[in-house]
């Protein structure tokens, strides 16, 4: 299987990948890292949003 | 029978579906659901409560892959107000926001929801720590759609 890098395609097995998670303060990021000959060659990020937004209001306190 | 102070709980639900105008409102073309963007921005950008627009300062270059503006967001599910006791309103984009084959032009860290409807007044703001793109896909995957985690809720 080829993979698309920014060295153009290259062989899935002459790439090493590495997964990185982690957790900022409000989503779980993924990152996959994927490398020739010790370059970094491609980086996908996933980004899962964990909470959204919340407009709180005051009125809270009457329900 | 009792009476009780509250804000009606249909009443968050018809502010994000653009029911009540207490200032001087927008003439809205029609009655369908309007157009929401996201733009990524660099780790160096100033992005925050007070932005009131969509800008393109600071937003990641149109180079890679990456087109002024952003993407737009899938809006599949209209705001509800289900689940609990009914208080929270909440709406969500029903599919993630995907970037593919990207090379970022810099770190960037942060998503501008924006209503590109409504003259790109912005919506929301999203951080999640500093990021680079190469030759990859970029994902933000929405949370899920209820009251406790809805990407946007009033409560």
């Amino acid at each position: 299987m080829l993979v698309e890098t920014n060295k153009g395609l290259i062989e899935r097995n002459d790439l090493t990948v590495k997964d990185v998670i982690y957790d900022e303060d409000n989503a779980r990021v993924v990152a996959t890292e994927w490398f020739f000959n010790n370059e970094l060659v491609r980086r996908d990020v996933n980004v899962n949003i964990l909470r959204g937004l919340d407009l709180a209001g005051d009125a809270e306190k009457f329900n | 029978m009792a009476n009780t102070a509250a804000v009606p709980k249909s009443f968050r639900v018809e502010l994000l579906n653009g029911i009540h105008a207490f200032g001087t409102s927008v003439v809205r073309a029609g009655t369908g659901a309007d157009t929401f963007k996201m733009a990524l921005y660099l780790a160096t950008a100033t992005i925050n409560a007070d932005t009131t627009a969509y800008t393109g300062t600071g937003e990641l270059a149109a180079t890679g892959n990456y087109t002024a503006g952003g993407v737009t967001l899938t809006n599949a599910t209209a705001p509800a107000n289900t689940g609990g006791t009914g208080i929270v309103a909440f709406w969500t984009p029903s599919a993630a926001a995907t970037w593919t084959a990207l090379t970022s032009s810099g770190s960037f860290d942060c998503a501008l929801i924006y209503n590109s409807t409504q003259s790109n007044k912005a919506v929301g703001v999203f951080t999640f720590g500093a990021q680079s793109v190469t030759a990859g896909n970029f994902t933000i995957n929405m949370p899920t759609n209820d009251l406790t985690t809805g990407l946007i809720r009033i409560s």
